[in-house]
């Protein structure tokens, strides 16, 4: 009998430890501060064509315009594919040759502060402009970019309609205007609702019923990232990033005696480029947005640092991390259990210990990060309206 | 002499007599030295948005810096603040963001009698 008595003790305590969690007043709060969701929208005051639908739609057709490129044949969407999220589902993008580091998601960008893996740009619209530019992804110059949109019938109508007046003969000044309407299109780009938005707005309005309908293994999971694993101190937010950046232990070797600088360069990159937003681009004549820019700094310690990038949907954009090291969440989350102290700088910050997560653990936060993905999203390609006039 | 104006002054101080933001409620870290009132723009602070700082040094001191760290995690802010004096002790410091939650400490170096004196305050930021 004590033996029974033994074992259906240990069976009880078993099934209560995979049981969901209650969640404290503390853990509610820190999970009612990842929504509402979607976000309030704002516009860009950097970009005067933000939120027009002239913009939007001129910046859609560039998106996906191959004569963008010099070789005629790809467009945004080699890299940034709307079924994949956004992303292409390669380690490192491809556009006219390989390049460094992963494509990051378009989808939520609106809601960024720095642009790229290493925030050299301030402004969606001044990100926009570098992969054109870029020899190895699309390959152009500011002066083939304005002779097509002053050439194109089509698309010298819609720019007109949306900047008020025919392509200016100044060629980078058409090429900026391009990349606004660009960004107009990308910020339209924004990730559904999630099972996790359905949980934390049922946990927020104390919907015990709401909260139930959530899987058991993600409520193990979403404790474990509030809590041991503390990946709430960088995702933070609705869109589960700061958006700034870190050293997280991924090797930043690009090829044999070659480092991928990160943020260190990404700053020297934002400082010299006349398309920041303290520069004449800038639509915004207060520089509000360019708080950031006026005050950033520099440290030794930027080497090497990859922005935080946001959570939502990530499901679908694998493989992860700045250049694309691991091929699934799973492996995610086993190296920030596995990680090696060895990995990070020396003089750096402080903040990454291995978590050593059991296996239950790895498989409860893996399951907790698979429900930030709204498994379908909120983008259809719009029929195209055919003459401009 | 000197000296007595300076233990004066600093008595002054400490008592917080004649020390004053204007402009509604301020937060107040005192030294030995110094006593430093301060409000943050906007209030409160929230993670990963930049603020400014008003704040006044008592005494007024040759100079100050202000900086933000978080001591567990061994780093500081990714930004560098500006510092505008105003006059009479009175500062404004525009550029701080603290980006993680956490706890931070906010930092005044105060430069007076050609010695750097480090008030801090902790901030928890969640």
């Amino acid at each position: 009998v004590k033996r029974a008595c033994v074992f259906l003790i240990l069976a009880v305590t078993g099934a209560a430890a995979l049981a969901a969690p209650t969640f404290t007043e503390e853990e509610t709060r820190k999970i009612a501060a990842h929504g509402p969701w979607p976000a309030p929208w704002i516009r860009d005051p950097s970009n005067r064509v933000s939120g027009s639908a002239a913009a939007i739609d001129l910046g859609e057709r560039l998106f996906f315009e191959r004569r963008l490129s010099a070789n005629g044949e790809i467009s945004c969407s080699r890299c940034h594919l709307p079924e994949r999220n956004w992303s292409d589902g390669l380690p490192r993008a491809v556009g006219l040759e390989e390049v460094d580091r992963n494509a990051p998601s378009v989808v939520n960008v609106r809601h960024q502060h720095w642009f790229g893996w290493d925030g050299a740009h301030d402004s969606l619209w001044a990100q926009s402009i570098r992969p054109i530019l870029d020899p190895r992804e699309l390959g152009m110059s500011a002066a083939r970019v304005a002779k097509l949109v002053r050439e194109d019938k089509d698309l010298s109508c819609r720019y007109r309609k949306t900047f008020g007046s025919a392509p200016d003969a100044d060629d980078e000044k058409v090429l900026v205007d391009l990349a606004k309407a660009l960004a107009a299109f990308q910020e339209t780009l924004v990730s559904g609702r999630t099972a996790f938005d359905e949980f934390r707005d049922a946990i927020a309005r104390g919907d015990r019923s709401g909260v139930a309908r959530y899987p058991e293994a993600a409520q193990r999971g979403l404790r474990t990232f509030i809590g041991k694993g503390a990946c709430d101190v960088c995702h933070i937010g609705p869109a589960f990033t700061n958006g700034e950046f870190h050293d997280t232990g991924i090797g930043f070797f690009v090829r044999p005696g070659e480092v991928d600088p990160g943020r260190h360069g990404g700053i020297k990159k934002l400082l010299a480029d006349r398309m920041n937003l303290l520069g004449p681009y800038n639509d915004d004549p207060k520089r509000s947005t360019a708080t950031g820019t006026r005050h950033v700094s520099l440290e030794h310690r930027n080497f090497g640092e990859f922005k935080v990038p946001s959570l939502r949907n990530l499901e679908s954009s694998a493989p992860y991390m700045h250049n694309g090291s691991l091929a699934s969440l799973r492996d995610v989350v086993k190296h920030y259990s596995e990680l090696s102290p060895d990995r990070l700088h020396s003089d750096g910050e402080a903040i990454l210990k291995p978590l050593h997560l059991t296996a239950g653990e790895i498989d409860d936060l893996t399951a907790f990060l698979e429900t930030l993905s709204d498994r379908g999203g909120t983008y259809k390609r719009r029929p195209f309206p055919e003459d401009c006039r | 002499m000197r000296a007595l104006l300076l233990a004066a002054s600093l008595a002054a101080a400490a008592a917080g007599e004649a020390c004053e933001l204007p402009g509604g409620a301020a937060q107040r870290i005192e030294s030995p030295r110094h006593l430093v009132l301060y409000r943050s723009q906007p209030a409160p602070l929230r993670i990963g948005e930049h603020f400014a700082l008003e704040f006044v040094v008592c005494p007024a001191p040759e100079s100050v810096r202000v900086d933000a760290w978080m001591p567990e995690h061994r780093h500081g802010m990714n930004y560098r603040p500006t510092i505008t004096a105003l006059g009479g002790g009175r500062y404004r410091a525009e550029g701080l963001m603290l980006h993680m939650a956490g706890r931070w400490e906010l930092v005044f170096e105060v430069r007076a009698d050609g010695s750097t004196e480090r008030i801090a305050q902790s901030i928890q930021l969640q």
